[in-house]
């Protein structure tokens, strides 16, 4: 699981109110080269949720990511590459996600996150 | 909302018509599966083996599939009364994906164009791919199927797409997803495994961005006439068989849907019968099960797997009678 997708799972448990962003507990991290595309980056910049995305990289090992940015920062070869390397290249391969409020925790497989959720908690 | 009447009031109303009368606990379990209503306990638990059956099913019989048809686990689009080979298969699957956009009038203008997209009940991600690809944008894949979700996780690394697509192990009914998330919404051939219609629907609406189009796939009975208050029993005889080798629950019409979609502030709902483009798919598959590898695969493959290969005549009969439709409706979320 790549961080742009932790960007955008979160607990919909019943009675939860806020489920972003999921806590990363890690096991296994891997660093996938992956080729570098600065106009996805910039689409997907006003996409993410930035904070979330410095927490989870320093979680996942990486804290070069400045902790605040501005879109004008998109034109800086140096944040896009740090942006691109901690949005697409850092996988979380085995771990856990936990829910923020109720500290439910969804496995992390094989780099696939499984979100199922119990009877009762729908 | 359907009223549960009494059989003596359904009698009085219904004696004219010669409609069939539904006793209570088949308006029940018709309610029940549109979601309209607050699920029992004896509801929810047989959810519960319904998803663990889908799972299940997917997990023991996606390989053979993958083997014999490759990544794109939904009926093809053909000209009608065409005569098509085995190898026009592939390509009429690819068509299928494309009419159902253009159905939609998902834009293609890269300002317009969708730039976030989820695969509701993905398979083995053929979709996914191949809309990441087309729109040149993220797509990420839900399935009750761990098994699917790593094949198609290892299948898009294999393409070089894994930048491009993710996967989830996810209930469609709650999608592990802010609201407003995604520009296009897609449920190709997934609707039919979905037990609470309305859930589904509310789902996919809440997920979709403003703007964003919501397209659904699926299989449905002939719509009802005014007069109906459900299928025959003979109908009903031959649906059960389907539902029960394909882990699908309680089937809904067309019309359903359309009724589904229209309180939730969505525009441009749009459905159609596409019977008639996908008639060569069952015959083509069923042929593909009778060669030596199709037999040899499913004897290999497990008991779930072969029950799902026996019923297949019974889809043929189904579309045959008029029974069964292959359903697209479509809509758009308001900006």
């Amino acid at each position: 699981m790549r961080l742009l997708t932790h960007n955008m799972l979160s607990s919909n448990i019943k009675g939860v109110t806020n489920g972003f962003p999921l806590r990363i507990e890690v096991e296994k991290v891997v660093e996938k080269s992956v080729d570098f595309n600065p106009d996805f980056l910039k689409n997907m910049f006003a996409k993410i949720e930035y904070k979330a995305l410095v927490e989870a990289s320093r979680i996942m090992g990486y804290a070069e990511l400045p902790d605040h940015a501005e879109p004008s920062m998109l034109e800086s070869d140096d944040f896009l590459r740090k942006f691109h390397h901690a949005l697409m290249e850092l996988h979380l391969e085995e771990g856990t996600l936990v829910c923020p409020e109720t500290g439910r925790r969804f496995p992390v497989n094989k780099g696939v996150p499984n979100m199922l959720l119990h009877e009762d908690e729908v | 909302m359907l009223q549960i009447l009494s059989t003596k009031q359904l009698s009085t109303r219904f004696i004219h018509t010669g409609a069939r009368i539904l006793n209570k606990k088949e308006m029940a379990v018709r309610q029940a599966s549109l979601g309209g209503v607050d699920v029992d306990l004896e509801t929810k638990t047989n959810v519960e083996k319904l998803k663990r059956g889908i799972a299940e099913f997917y997990d023991e019989s996606s390989g053979i599939w993958e083997d014999i048809w490759g990544d794109h686990m939904h009926h093809g689009f053909y000209d009608p009364n065409s005569t098509v080979s085995l190898s026009d298969h592939r390509a009429a699957q690819v068509r299928m994906i494309e009419e159902a956009l253009k159905f939609a009038s998902v834009p293609e203008d890269p300002m317009k164009k969708p730039k976030s997209i989820v695969d509701v009940g993905c398979g083995i991600g053929g979709s996914s791919q191949y809309l990441a690809r087309k729109y040149g944008t993220e797509c990420t894949g839900i399935t009750l199927s761990p098994v699917q979700a790593e094949r198609a996780r290892a299948l898009a690394a294999a393409q070089g797409l894994e930048n491009k697509v993710s996967f989830e192990v996810a209930d469609a009914l709650n999608q592990p997803f802010p609201d407003g998330k995604f520009d296009l919404v897609w449920s190709m051939e997934s609707g039919e495994h979905m037990p609470e219609k309305a859930k589904f629907v509310n789902e996919l609406a809440r997920v979709a961005a403003p703007g964003a189009r919501i397209i659904i796939v699926t299989w449905c009975h002939r719509n009802l006439s005014s007069s109906e208050q459900s299928l025959n029993p003979d109908e009903k005889k031959l649906l059960d068989k389907i539902c029960d080798a394909y882990y699908l629950p309680t089937w809904c019409s067309t019309d359903d849907y359309v009724k589904l979609l229209q309180p939730l502030s969505l525009q441009d709902i749009k459905a159609a019968d596409w019977s008639e483009y996908v008639a060569p798919f069952w015959p083509a598959v069923i042929r593909s099960a009778l060669t030596w590898k199709g037999i040899t695969s499913l004897i290999l493959s497990g008991w779930k797997t072969i029950k799902g290969a026996m019923v297949m005549p019974l889809m043929m009969k189904g579309y045959k009678k008029g029974l069964i439709k292959f359903a697209i409706i479509t809509c758009r979320k308001p900006e």
